[in-house]
């Protein structure tokens, strides 16, 4: 879980993708329907024509063969690139280091904040001493303007999903109550590997 | 207090991100656009093209439907699926195998495969079967249980079934479960095999 923006990622993904479909469709189209393949190369034709032209009648001076259009077309290639990169570069992040903060008059002795390694550290050395709880982990995450903490835990096979929140919405709810706030928790438990390899020892119940 | 922010949150921890597909299109587009550059810069400076000259991929493209056919419509075929691909990224819900427990009063949210293992655990103490004798299937709207007791060991279809339910009624699932059961005799998993 993260700040990363879907809608863009999804965009991406469309717009690359009726591109593609776009280009392939065309192709096939153009070799396999005599009257496309036609159509394809009079468009393609005078497309080439054309960039030839604008090659020619923007040049930057009579020496060179250096246009003002192949330079537009460097430009347009390279802001392809920055366009890319920047949305790459802004996958992730909402990441935090604070559990809960109270702003200088809003909580009774001024600004207080909890950072997150207190809560990670509370829950998971509570959890560390559970048998059927194999591996925690605590995340904070600043989203949408609200603090919010992650919990994901990796039971031992075979336990009960219900036993299991309720020990770990019981340790942050003990935990709420020690620092008076209430504190939005999501818990994930997840099947992995490890819990498959620790199916085989065996429990007394 | 936040249980907009936090229903916001489930939403996303249940949805794919699509960021893997993402990176990679977009590190596709980047090294193609770069490789275009850099044949174009090859050509102005006058020197031999690093693959093809710009001019040549344009003549080429120009006379593509007099080329050989089968490896251009093959590639052609290709890039179409490829796009068809992307546009279901895009658009398909992408839903990843967990569900939300009800009976917290937090957001919980549970792999499908916890709670499969969970259910088999169950239904196996229940009927006193052997380990590996119940195998338990979770999707989004279903649960497949499978029972394969030992030869003489009766199970009746409906009592596993009512095993699981009542389970699974405790997690109080979103979206709810459908259990499925199937008991798979000795003579009938040796006609399987």
């Amino acid at each position: 879980m993260n700040a990363t923006n879907r809608g863009v990622n999804r965009a991406v993904l469309f717009i690359v993708g009726v591109l593609l479909i776009g280009v392939g469709g065309a192709t096939v189209m153009a070799m396999l329907w005599p009257v496309a393949g036609d159509l394809w190369k009079s468009w393609s034709s005078t497309g080439v024509d054309w960039m030839v032209s604008a090659d020619q009648a923007s040049r930057i001076s009579e020496a060179t063969t250096v246009s003002w259009f192949t330079l537009a077309i460097l430009a347009l290639l390279a802001l392809m690139v920055v366009i890319a990169v920047i949305v790459i570069a802004r996958l992730g992040g909402g990441r935090s280091i604070v559990v809960i903060r109270e702003e200088v008059g809003t909580g009774a002795l001024g600004s207080v904040t909890i950072r997150h390694g207190f809560a990670a550290d509370a829950i998971t050395r509570s959890l560390e001493s559970r048998e059927e709880i194999l591996s925690s982990k605590v995340n904070a995450r600043r989203l949408w303007g609200a603090d919010v903490l992650h919990v994901s835990v990796t039971p031992r096979q075979n336990v009960s999903p219900v036993e299991v929140a309720e020990t770990v919405t019981g340790l942050v709810g003990r935990l709420a109550t020690l620092l008076g706030r209430e504190i939005s928790t999501i818990v994930t438990i997840h099947s992995g590997i490890r819990s498959r390899l620790a199916a085989d020892q065996s429990r007394v119940n | 207090m936040t249980s907009a922010v936090l229903k916001r949150v489930v939403r996303r921890e249940i949805h794919s991100p699509r960021t893997v597909s993402t990176v990679i299109v977009l590190a596709l587009v980047v090294v193609a656009a770069i490789y275009v550059g850099v044949e174009i810069v090859l050509h102005l400076l006058g020197v031999g093209p690093f693959l093809v000259a710009p001019g040549a991929a344009l003549t080429w493209l120009q006379e593509l439907p007099d080329q050989h056919q089968g490896l251009v419509v093959a590639g052609g075929l290709l890039v179409a699926v490829a796009g068809v691909v992307l546009v279901w990224f895009a658009l398909g819900a992408g839903r990843r195998p967990k569900h939300e427990l009800g009976s917290s009063s937090y957001a919980v949210l549970v792999d499908n495969g916890v709670i499969a293992s969970s259910v088999a655990e169950r239904v196996r103490r229940e009927l006193d079967l052997s380990k590996g004798a119940v195998v338990v299937g979770v999707g989004h709207r279903s649960a497949d249980i499978t029972v394969r007791p030992e030869p003489g060991q009766p199970v009746d279809r409906r009592h596993v079934r009512a095993v699981a339910e009542s389970e699974l009624a405790g997690y109080e699932l979103s979206p709810r479960v459908k259990v499925r059961a199937r008991v798979l005799r000795a003579a009938d998993v040796e006609g399987l095999s």
